[in-house]
């Protein structure tokens, strides 16, 4: 379903993603794993098209990030850390409706969409009030149910727990193992490894730039003699 | 690109723009009132000064003249008819000039009676105060009067030598205006309006070119914007199309703000000054390249305004870039202001700001050129293709699109 082959991106001289490759099946979580500034955002965005590799290529449900970026777009649905960026002074049936629109939905299935969500996350009480006037949690779920409104085959999800309390980070679980059940692909790059222990199938490990390590859970375990991931962390990204 | 994308986005930034309050205040309501708010500060500013000064000029005698004979002889010979010049009595008339109490002090020979009737001049001296308006103004009053009461004199030497008046008149003057649509002093509307309408289009897509770019970043909008399908054309385009209608919002709101203006009290386009409004006839064909022109401008600007926003690490810093902007569009618009359609530069057509002043100008003037017209156009449009291209490499430029 996804397929990075040799990812490198370059920021003048540096290098900040240095020929990253993995793939990931259909209906799989696969963690991204890595401090801060590893490159697991730029990773992240060369998938999603919005930065071109400076060499290697990625190939999303078949079609080739380079060659086809609209075509890979209206298959990705994303979720970014941080804010969950919604327009104010849009409600939130207005906010959703705009990415349905934009991913080539028409009026009648974005209503439909909407009606169905709404009821999905809890959101039918406040759907038509604008997102300026909605709490965090509200606001949240607002963001979950953009990302999905054209049901994308593929979630991407960067850092979506950094800064949210305890309860806001579950709910972010939920809703990606919800994606999941969905038989959704999934990317989620994170820098906890209990967050990844808890929801992937296979994770990698980025580090510098470079995927130092990857694998499932249970490969990863055996090949470093480790049942503690978090140490074996430490130790991989301590070591280079 | 996508026109349907352009579309949605188009729509959907206009609705969300109208939902922005400093985008209505700035874009709509402020140029729709700017006209007719200067008008009355300036208009009834002007009007109130000019009344000041010809009405109630206060005049005393100088000390040594005032005698009763000197007043009846002003009494009845200038001031019978010149209504608005009072005669006051004052202590120390030198005194009461410099307290603004009179406006300037007659000093008239007492020997006037016999000189007259002698047929010899009567001297009479002004004092008035240079470096004050309204004294100045006095003592141009003032004298005209007395001039009248000269001629008054001579006409009655004349009449007892039984001759005609008009023999001492042996040449007559008569000044005829012939400038177009006699608006040759209208402020009004050859300056101000001219000069309003390309910078408030020039600078009515501010508020929203911060929003639509450096806003979006700022609120993070932006980076889930960019994984929709559209192309980042069609995102541009759309975004440049919603400035671009906010600074033509600007001009509709200058027209009717001035259209409301002119319904509810017809002087109020000519800051009191000249308010022969009759006989203007525009040229058609004329308005509508000018009409051209301004849309041009309103879209160059608009790139422009785009692209700083996109530059811009921060929504402040955009607003810095922005007002940047604003001044330099004044600049032009200053230096063009204050010209008559008379003194029009061809050069003046082939720059921005500059093109559209011109150009109303030449219209509200009445004489046109049309080739200074179509020139202006042309260039409009070169300077849209280039800021549009420009702004179109930024929105691709990785490292302006991404800064964290
Ligand atoms: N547009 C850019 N221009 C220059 N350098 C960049 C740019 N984007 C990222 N970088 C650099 O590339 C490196 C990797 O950044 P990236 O954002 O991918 O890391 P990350 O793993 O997402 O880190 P974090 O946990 O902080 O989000 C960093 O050193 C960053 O400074
Ligand atoms: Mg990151």
């Amino acid at each position: 379903m996804i397929e990075a082959i040799g990812l490198v991106k370059k920021f003048g001289d540096f290098t900040a993603v240095d020929n990253v490759s993995f793939s990931v099946s259909k209906g799989e979580i696969f963690g991204l794993l890595g401090e801060n500034g590893a490159g697991k955002t730029t990773t992240l965005r060369m998938l999603a098209t919005m930065l071109k590799p400076t060499s290697g290529n990625a190939v999303l449900k078949g079609y080739d990030t380079q060659k086809e970026p609209e075509k890979v777009r209206a298959q990705i649905g994303i979720l970014f850390g941080g804010e969950t960026g919604l327009y104010d002074r849009l409600t939130v049936a207005e906010n959703i409706t705009y990415f349905g629109e934009l991913n080539g939905m028409s009026r009648s299935a974005i209503r439909e969409r909407i009606r169905q969500l709404a009821q999905a996350f809890g959101m039918t009480d406040f759907v038509d009030k604008r997102a300026s006037t909605l709490s965090k949690g509200m606001k949240q779920k607002a963001a979950f149910a953009r990302s999905i409104v054209h049901d994308p085959d593929i979630m991407l999800f960067d850092e979506p727990t950094s800064g949210l309390d305890v309860t806001a980070a579950r709910d972010v679980h939920d809703f990606i193992l919800r994606c999941k059940s969905e038989g959704k692909t999934i990317v989620f790059s994170s820098h906890s490894m209990s967050e990844v222990e808890k929801l992937c199938d296979r994770i990698g490990i980025i580090h510098k730039g470079r995927l130092v390590e990857s694998g499932t859970l249970e490969e990863l375990k055996i090949k470093h003699g480790n049942n503690d991931l978090e140490e074996l962390f430490v130790r991989l990204v301590g070591a280079k | 690109m996508k026109l349907k994308h352009v579309m949605i986005v188009l729509r959907k930034e206009v609705k969300d723009l109208l939902r922005d309050r400093r985008t209505i205040i700035s874009s709509i309501l402020l140029p729709m009132i700017l006209i007719p708010v200067i008008n009355i500060v300036m208009g009834g500013g002007i009007q109130k000064f000019e009344k000041d000064m010809n009405e109630n000029v206060m005049v005393a005698l100088s000390r040594s003249s005032n005698s009763p004979e000197v007043r009846e002889l002003v009494q009845e010979r200038i001031l019978s008819k010149n209504p608005n010049i009072v005669l006051v009595d004052a202590e120390d008339p030198v005194k009461a000039l410099e307290n603004n109490e009179i406006r300037c002090i007659l000093e008239i020979e007492n020997s006037y009676a016999e000189k007259l009737e002698d047929g010899q001049p009567i001297q009479i001296t002004l004092q008035y105060d240079e470096s004050k308006t309204k004294s100045q103004a006095a003592a141009d009053i003032v004298s005209r009067a007395i001039d009248r009461f000269s001629e008054e004199v001579v006409e009655e030497r004349i009449a007892a030598l039984g001759l005609d008046p008009d023999f001492l008149q042996p040449v007559q003057v008569e000044r005829k205006n012939l400038a177009p649509n006699d608006m040759g002093n209208n402020m009004m509307l050859q300056m101000m309006l001219p000069f309003m309408i390309s910078i408030l289009v020039a600078v009515g897509g501010i508020p929203a070119a911060t929003d639509l770019v450096a806003g979006e970043k700022e609120r993070n909008t932006f980076e889930p914007l960019l994984t929709t399908m559209p192309d980042r054309g069609s995102l541009l385009l759309g975004k440049y199309l919603a400035v671009t209608l906010f600074s033509m919002v600007s001009l509709v709101a200058i027209l009717v703000g001035l259209s409301i203006g002119y319904i509810i009290n017809p002087n109020s386009l000519t800051i009191g000054i000249d308010t022969q409004l009759q006989g203007i006839s525009l040229d058609p064909l004329a308005v509508v390249l000018a009409l051209l022109i301004t849309v041009a401008l309103g879209m160059t600007f608009s790139g422009i305004q785009i692209a700083l926003s996109t530059i811009a690490k921060s929504y402040k810093e955009a607003q810095t870039y922005l007002s940047f902007l604003m001044l330099a569009a004044m600049v032009p618009g200053y230096a063009t202001m204050f010209m008559q359609a008379s003194d029009l530069s061809p050069v003046m057509f082939v720059m921005p700001v500059m093109n559209t002043v011109a150009a109303f100008k030449m219209i509200l003037g009445g004489s046109i050129n049309y080739f200074n017209l179509v020139l202006a156009l042309v260039t409009s449009i070169i300077f849209v293709i280039l800021t549009l291209m420009f702004a179109a490499s930024l929105f691709k430029k990785e490292k302006v699109m991404f800064r964290n």
